[in-house]
């Protein structure tokens, strides 16, 4: 292999999921009709003024502590001027000198594999509008200018495009936990620049920074390729040029954008229009106070009610499902059958019909019920697929239900004696096996049991009547 | 010192401000942004300052607006004051692609 | 002709309560008088139409406030709903705003009529108004004289009596400036007291609306309506309702008031020096403490302001590039053709000189060269002023070096515009309340004005100076250039 290290560094925007934007009170919203979500100074209009959305700040602040940073209490704006048509008023409102957040982390990787990549800043500033491009003009849309977003800027601390990929899948993890944003890379909601230096020594080589990359993966793609492309440069003894490139989805190459101009062409200034934000002691406590479990706390909180490794993994997949879990944290349930049921059957059932858990009847009281039930044997493993259906859909109660599909659970003890007994007689072979101490020979038997009772029989009552019954014989 | 600005440099503040110069205005900008910034350039002679900034003039902290849609318009209010539209878009030259 | 707008405000707010006159018979007479002194290029826009129907409308309204019915004339960089806001610049021509401004509401809350649009500089970038793209209003007190600027039309319509009333901007002396060269008042109030919502800005860190009247009493009345915080504009200031009048009749005894050398030196005509040094006098007879002081940075003034105001500029002014509104060059063949040459069209010399340079201060290592050290000695700029006030209540001087000068002299200096405003543009910097009021008149029958300086919030102590002074000095400030006994030497 070469003997470049590669050196990255990401910074990645993240559209807040705010209700308005983030210096005016124009809805954020996608997908609506074109310039509908606008006021007059999301057109710039001579005279207006910006005003500051305090839950855009709120979001922000919560990333900033979600990744671990130091809270800048006293912050002002700064103006970054370029003419562009999406830039409505000729500057970007943004944060350069006094970022809401620095020196922060993303811890990724696990135990003694993990690495810490260290956060340089988190900042807010403002989306441009949409652009669509025809041979001759293009058309603007002015509903996306002006929303909220937070840039994050890591330092040069990725040293693979596996890190760099594990970095922005915790990174998409822990702001989605946080509840800032959509995180949606396809609608645009994240988006990641990547730069990318190699270097034989520790002196960083020059680096290149590689724009618009829709998909996490291609990230890892990206990041390779600008590697080998500069390390074939270099291997020509042709000088890297810093510059601006972008990564097409269809060739899975890096395309020259431009070349960085000279010194800042910025210029940017502190924002007039805005004096002093001062975040209070109080606020930041709240908003510290309020937020939403994070990643870690969760699987902590898993793995001491005995989840498996295993579904605490899919359950961190799935927010939804997590958060579900989350409101039973305080109960006295067995939580190893809550996420068998959640992520099996339930889960089977939203894929299927495209719901959102929150679409079904399964509240808290009515989850706990389907726990008793199980518990107490009332249904079993294999008859909750009968009502499970009319239980997520409906009002009714689990009895209603077995009543209504002529379930019966099989809790008469005489009745259960009955089929063993029944059972032990046609199996002598088995009985005899398990006098010979061979176990199988048990699981057998109950096999034969629930096919008998149709799945009705409580396995715990089964087991314990079907042992005693085998004594004897 | 020379008391004008060359050519070029009269082109790049033009090229800074997006703002199209002739010929002709070229020679009057070489002179007229020369004694200009020959005036500015007298903060240089300030030597002992603070390093406090004075960003704007109001101390007070501000108050945030809620996260409360309001004051959205209807695009056909602002339709007559556009250039050129298409449908509900505002039009313009072909933004080159980077 | 009635003369009912030559009535002071408290008597043509009896005839209106007695009936004697409707809001209609002011508004006629404000248009009569426009149309009369059409030479003297005062406005931009007229709201007849508009105007005569509002005056229609409060004929059976209880008149519920000394300003109601009162013609008033603002300035054309305060956009006002359906009424073409051109920034006196090609770039707006044709721009017809769809709000008001802030303090448009506010003014049409206390049921003041508004007149129409004033001329200025364009995008109230000047001190004479002659880069008007609609060519420069004349000083009523000699039609071959600057009125001033950048309000110079604002000043216009109430020295020549056109309306009682007109709101102004002052980002570097251009309320106070005109005021003095026309003989009327003129109140910069502290930055933050009037919303700049809806203002277009020049220079945002030091733009501020202002009233323009014929005297001191009506000034503190316009200023009573126009004040307050406003949810709009984040700079605008909460502060307790107050009456600006309320010291008004107070005696000036005990003040003390500083007179920085810089403003009596010889940077200074020598005849405006003196009225300064005259004025001191009468104030010492009155009891007041009268002190000459050094006040430092003073002289530093005019390059921090050619700073900062041409740096926020050239950001300010970038929205106009053809593509929402405004003027765009219907020609282009492409994306940098729209935005060169609509501003290189749409855009006067001041304006795109001063974008130029102010664009060129903020790129690369400038910003901090240049930008952010001017933010730096504006800092020590209030400071010094901080320690000024802690000994006296205010400070006074010249407004201007001279008397109103002719119109075209200078013209390609580019420097000339701000070496006009050099004693008016430290308030600015600072952001404290300044405020003109004539205190007499050159040889040549010009008028010359008092610069009275307040620390923030204390206008209404600024306006019981002006009073007395006003007062004591009895003026007669109504122009008559018609009647030639105005002459130029």
């Amino acid at each position: 292999m070469s003997d470049y290290k590669k050196t990255v560094g990401i910074e990645v925007h993240c559209e807040l999921k705010t209700n308005t934007k983030m210096f005016s009170s124009a809805a954020n919203a996608y997908g609506d009709e074109a310039n509908s979500n606008i006021t007059l100074l999301d057109l710039a209009y001579p005279g207006t003024l910006p005003t500051v959305n305090y839950g855009a700040v709120m979001l922000a602040l919560r990333a900033a502590l979600a990744l671990n940073c130091e809270i800048n209490e006293d912050m002002f704006f700064d103006r970054k001027n370029y003419f562009y048509p999406d830039l409505p008023k000729g500057y970007q409102i943004t944060q350069a000198r006094t970022p809401i957040g620095i020196n922060g982390y993303v811890e990724i990787g696990e135990d003694e594999n993990s690495k810490k990549i260290r956060i340089h800043d988190i900042h807010i500033e403002e989306d441009t509008a949409k652009s669509v491009h025809q041979t001759d003009h293009s058309y603007l849309d002015f509903n996306r200018a002006g929303v909220p977003l937070i840039e994050i800027v890591t330092e040069p601390d990725m040293t693979s495009s596996d890190e760099a990929m594990l970095y922005l899948e915790k990174l998409r993890q822990l702001l989605l936990y946080a509840d800032v944003s959509d995180c949606k890379m396809e609608e645009g909601s994240m988006r990641c620049d990547v730069n990318v230096s190699i270097s034989k020594t520790e002196q960083l080589g020059t680096r290149t920074e590689i724009k618009n990359i829709s998909s996490i993966r291609n990230v890892g793609i990206a990041i390779d390729k600008e590697a080998t492309r500069q390390e074939e440069l270099l291997n020509q003894g042709i000088v890297i040029q810093e510059e601006t490139r972008r990564f097409d989805d269809v060739s899975g190459t890096t395309i020259l954008m431009r070349v960085k101009e000279i010194g800042n062409d910025y210029r940017y200034f502190p924002e007039p229009d805005i004096p002093k934000l001062h975040l209070s002691k109080e606020f930041i406590r709240d908003t510290k106070d309020n937020m939403p479990m994070l990643p870690d706390d969760r699987i902590e909180a898993y793995k001491k009610r005995n989840i498996s490794d295993i579904n605490i993994k899919k359950l961190l997949q799935n927010k939804p499902l997590s958060d579900y879990i989350n409101l039973f944290l305080d109960e006295d349930i067995d939580f190893v059958v809550l996420s068998n049921l959640l992520l099996g059957d339930i889960s089977a059932y939203l894929n299927r019909t495209m719901k959102d858990l929150t679409d079904t009847n399964l509240s808290k009281t009515r989850c706990l019920e389907l726990l008793t039930s199980l518990k107490e044997g009332k249904i079993t493993n294999k008859n909750i697929k009968d009502i499970l259906i009319d239980y997520l859909e409906t009002t009714k109660d689990v009895d209603t239900l077995l009543k209504e599909k002529g379930i019966e659970n099989i809790n008469d003890t005489e009745l259960l004696i009955k089929i063993i007994k029944n059972i032990i007689e046609n199996n002598p072979e088995s009985v005899e096996a398990y006098h010979n101490g061979h176990d199988r020979a048990i699981k057998y038997l109950m096999g034969q049991i629930m096919k008998e009772t149709k799945g009705a029989a409580n396995p715990a009552v089964a087991n314990k009547l079907l042992q005693e019954e085998l004594k004897k014989v | 010192m020379t008391d004008k600005l060359s050519r070029e440099e009269v082109l790049h503040v033009a090229h800074l401000a997006r703002i199209n110069i002739n010929d002709a205005e070229i020679e009057k900008y070489r002179v007229q942004l020369k004694e200009l910034l020959d005036e500015v350039d007298k903060i240089k002679d300030v030597t002992n300052y603070d390093k406090d900034m004075m960003i704007t003039p109001v101390k007070e902290e501000i108050k945030m607006r809620p996260d409360v849609e309001k004051d959205t318009i209807s695009f056909s209010l602002v339709r007559d004051n556009i250039p050129h539209t298409s449908g509900n878009l505002i039009e313009v030259p072909v933004m080159i692609h980077e | 002709m009635s003369k009912y707008l030559d009535l002071s405000i408290t008597e043509i707010n009896e005839k209106l309560k007695n009936k004697e006159i409707s809001p209609l018979d002011l508004v006629m007479e404000s248009f009569d008088r426009i149309e009369q002194n059409k030479e003297l290029n005062a406005f931009i826009t007229l709201n007849k139409e508009q105007a005569i129907k509002d005056a229609k409308e409060l004929e059976m309204a209880e008149v519920d406030n000394l300003l109601f019915g009162i013609p008033i004339a603002i300035k054309d960089n305060i956009v006002t709903k359906d009424l073409r806001t051109t920034c006196a610049s090609k770039m707006l021509a044709n721009f017809v705003p769809i709000y008001n401004a802030s303090v448009v509401e506010k003014i049409k809350n206390k049921h003041m009529i508004i007149i129409g649009k004033t001329n200025m500089d364009e995008f109230a970038m000047g001190s004479t108004s002659q880069t008007s793209y609609f060519k420069a209003p004349h000083n009523p007190w000699n039609l071959k004289r600057i009125a001033g600027g950048s309000s110079g039309g604002s000043a216009v319509a109430v020295s020549s009596r056109m309306t009682p009333l007109a709101l102004g901007s002052d980002t570097g002396g251009s309320i106070r400036q005109p005021a003095s060269y026309t003989g009327i008042v003129g109140m910069k109030p502290t930055y933050g007291r009037v919303s700049r919502y809806g203002l277009i800005a020049f220079a945002s860190s030091l733009d501020q609306i202002g009233p323009m009247t014929r005297n001191v009493y009506d000034n503190a009345l316009l200023l009573n309506a126009i004040v307050g915080k406003d949810e709009h504009d984040l700079t605008s200031v909460d502060k307790e309702d107050e009456d600006f009048t309320r010291f008004m009749k107070q005696d000036i005894k005990g003040m003390k008031i500083a007179i920085p050398n810089y403003f009596v030196s010889e940077i200074v005509d020598k005849e405006i020096v003196e009225k300064v040094h005259d004025v001191a006098s009468l104030l010492e007879k009155e009891g007041v403490q009268v002190d000459y002081v050094d006040l430092p940075y003073l002289d530093k003034s005019v390059t921090l302001y050619q700073i900062i105001a041409m740096g926020e500029a050239s950001s300010n002014l970038a929205r106009f590039d053809g593509i929402r509104y405004g003027y765009s060059y219907d020609k282009c063949q492409n994306l940098d053709d729209l935005y060169l040459k609509s501003r290189q069209e749409g855009f006067g010399d001041e304006v795109k000189r001063r974008i130029m340079v102010g664009s060129y201060l903020l790129s690369g290592e400038n910003a901090k060269t240049y930008y952010d050290k001017a933010l730096m000695i504006r800092d020590d700029i209030c400071k010094s002023f901080a320690k000024c006030f802690a000994k006296y209540d205010m400070i006074i001087g010249p407004t201007t070096t001279t008397v109103a000068y002719n119109l075209g002299e200078d013209m390609d200096n580019p420097l000339k515009a701000f070496l006009d405003d050099v004693l008016v543009i430290p308030v600015n910097m600072a952001g404290l309340p300044g405020m003109n009021i004539p205190v007499g008149f050159s040889r040549d029958h010009m008028p010359i004005g008092l610069h009275i300086i307040g620390n923030y919030f204390e206008e209404a102590k600024m306006y019981q100076l002006a009073s007395r002074l006003e007062e004591i000095l009895k003026l007669s400030l109504q122009p008559n250039y018609r009647e030639g006994g105005i002459k130029d030497e």
